[in-house]
């Protein structure tokens, strides 16, 4: 498989507001949302972007569509160095590559007809009109949605959330992208209609070939719709792996407490401590050194001095921790 | 013995449209010690339910029937301000978004001890002591109580809200959704905590949620709502194991698991009824996959099955049957 995305590098630091204190020192506190990451995508991968809330995920997914500038590094798409790319190579990316949104009460315009929600891409991207009801239609297939003539006159508020959702799928789909990333797309959604987005998902996936990246902080949703998945801890990539690999067979120690957090529905589930300290947030990242190494309970001298680097444990399989 | 007993509970709100029944007759104990899990997706009338028996329900909100007996004595029938009175000392609230019961002006310390002061009747001293045993109680560090409730991570407040809640030794708590907002890590470790307080105290506590992994992390009994009624209850071991009401086995298949391949999830196709005209015989027979004719003319009852659970299925003495079915992907898709 082409890589379709080379992110090499990649930093997103975002500046702070400053306390007196710091402002009188001409200290610059900033927060390194994303710090240093290396991703290739294949062509037709879809890789789950894993991590609790903070850990940089959501910014990874806003740099690799362009819709904030890294403070460092590059990202190839198709070859093409982002950085780089303005007016109509700009806007053929923006085509290219496409974004589901968390919320799909808020995605779209309320006085929009779905018609409308649904022809407006087409008509930004200048798609002859002849050719707009073809693609409408084909992509409300996708999302099975295929009662075409019962939702194009309704406007958002007189649909459920899970058709909702499915329309800002068919928005995302209209324009045949080649990348799609999607932000915590069911988690706005009940238990029993999930099941039918992800499901969705899935088919679009396997039916366009689509590259795609999803980020979640839900480990058993990842493994149901990805192939692959990424873990991030504080802004760094901390385990990379085939995501049936990563969760039945965990390297970094991160991963395997998340793995043990992840909630079953079965009475008899391990209720063993996790082998983790401290939450995320209170984790300020340590300078230098392994930016787990306060909460990791297996942590020793090296951690600190050195920063682990990722490493292959198997083939595919990448992992960043000394002890491997 | 019970602490609480919802009895035949019935809340309408008025709205635009009509009126929305948005429970309809629901019924189920709370043992004392145990925590009692309610499930329903959003709509079910679990967070309203749990708001009626607080006594804190909108204004266009009111309890058209039933009993709600704490102590003996009928919640229901009792003034504002003898509810009010309770409220705290009897009966505790622990929220979803922490942020809603901590008020973002005033000192987290602060906060506890009015409680403690107000409602408590304790000396500033003594409150002070008391707010300092709670936050170790719940594992935060005692130097927090001078942070605004801004300066706590989403985790540190959901621990506040326990705190506050436990101050004045409640016999029972209702959590609504207490961990939902959480990142997994610490949805894990604030649930450990507030599960070794619940038995180290012997407290009793409503759990609700959606999530029936959290039911079955955290809790000994569990309530299916669906549509504003109880369609199933017992032992969440029981339950689980083996649903009888089709909605809870067609729960089970909603989710993704975590280990194994999992194979094919499976939504319910369709909606819950509407509420304000809602059906009179089964609420969920439109989404049932083992609907007969019957099933849109009777309403069925909440009855005892083989298990010791109860359940409200016309066809529950085929259960054993149906949850064979029920486990095929095919079942549900139509």
């Amino acid at each position: 498989m082409a890589p379709l995305i080379a992110a090499r590098g990649v930093e997103k630091h975002f500046p702070v507001t400053r306390k007196f204190s710091e402002v009188l020192r001409g200290e610059r506190p900033i927060n390194r949302a994303v710090d240093g990451i290396d991703l290739t995508i294949g062509e037709g991968e879809t890789v789950g972007l894993l991590g609790e809330s903070g850990c940089g995920k959501t910014t990874t997914g806003r740099l690799l569509l362009k819709l904030t500038q890294p403070t460092g590094g590059t990202i190839q798409f198709a070859g093409e160095d982002l950085n780089q790319v303005k007016g109509p190579a700009l806007k053929r990316f923006r085509q290219q590559a496409q974004l589901v949104f968390q919320n799909p009460f808020d995605a779209l315009n309320p006085r929009f007809t779905i018609f409308r929600a649904l022809r407006e891409p087409l008509l930004n991207a200048g798609i002859p009109e002849t050719e707009h009801a073809d693609r409408m239609w084909t992509a409300m297939r996708r999302v099975r949605l295929p009662d075409v003539d019962a939702y194009y006159d309704r406007y958002p508020h007189q649909l459920s959330g899970g058709q909702l959702q499915r329309v800002v799928l068919a928005r995302a789909l209209v324009l045949e992208p080649r990348f799609l990333v999607a932000d915590e797309p069911v988690s706005m959604l009940d238990v029993s209609v999930r099941a039918g987005i992800l499901n969705v998902m899935r088919d679009v996936h396997a039916t366009m070939g689509l590259t795609a990246v999803y980020i979640s902080h839900d480990f058993a949703l990842v493994r149901y719709v990805c192939a692959r998945t990424v873990v991030m801890y504080l802004g760094k990539i901390v385990e990379d792996g085939p995501s049936a690999e990563v969760v039945e067979r965990p390297q970094h120690p991160y991963t395997k407490a998340l793995v043990q957090a992840v909630p079953v529905p079965d009475v008899n589930q391990s209720r063993a401590p996790l082998p983790i300290k401290g939450s995320l947030s209170q984790a300020q990242a340590p300078q230098g050194g392994c930016r787990f190494r306060d909460r990791c309970p297996y942590a020793f001298e090296r951690c600190a001095s050195e920063e682990p680097l990722m490493r292959e444990i198997v083939p595919g399989h990448k992992a960043a921790c000394h002890l491997l | 013995m019970s602490v609480l007993s919802v009895q035949d509970l019935k809340v309408h709100y008025r709205t635009d449209r009509g009126v929305a029944q948005a429970v309809r007759g629901a019924s189920f104990e709370v043992p004392e010690g145990q925590v009692v899990g309610v499930v329903g997706e959003s709509g079910c009338g679990k967070t309203t339910l749990a708001r009626a028996i607080m006594g804190v329900m909108p204004k266009t909100a009111s309890i058209a029937g039933g009993k709600l007996l704490f102590d003996g004595v009928d919640l229901v029938s009792l003034s504002p301000k003898d509810l009010a009175a309770r409220r705290w000392r009897d009966i505790a609230f622990i929220p979803q978004s922490a942020m809603n019961s901590l008020d973002p002006v005033y000192r987290v310390g602060t906060q506890i001890a009015e409680i403690l002061i107000e409602r408590g009747g304790m000396d500033k001293a003594s409150a002070k002591r008391r707010a300092v045993e709670l936050f170790d109680m719940v594992g935060l560090d005692a130097g927090r109580l001078r942070d605004f409730p801004h300066q706590y991570s989403g985790g540190m407040r959901q621990r506040a809200a326990i705190a506050m809640a436990l101050a004045l030794e409640p016999k029972l708590v209702i959590a609504d959704e207490p961990v939902t907002a959480l990142d997994v890590i610490i949805q894990r470790q604030v649930l450990d905590t507030f599960k070794d307080l619940q038995s180290r105290l012997g407290l009793s506590v409503i759990l609700i949620t959606h999530d029936i992994s959290v039911v079955a992390y955290a809790s000994d009994r569990v309530v299916v709502m669906y549509a504003g009624e109880v369609i199933e209850a017992g032992a969440t071991a029981e339950v689980l194991k083996r649903p009888f009401h089709p909605y809870t086995m067609g729960l089970y298949k909603a989710f993704p698991e975590l280990h194994g391949d999992g194979g094919t999830l499976v939504p319910i196709e369709g909606t819950p009824p509407n509420l304000i005209h809602p059906p009179s015989a089964c609420a969920f027979a439109d989404r049932c996959p083992f609907v007969e004719q019957r099933c849109r003319e009777v309403h069925p009852p909440l009855e005892p099955v083989e298990s010791g659970s109860l359940a409200a299925c016309l066809r529950s003495g085929e259960a054993d049957r149906l949850r064979v079915l029920a486990g095929e992907a095919s079942t549900w898709l139509r």
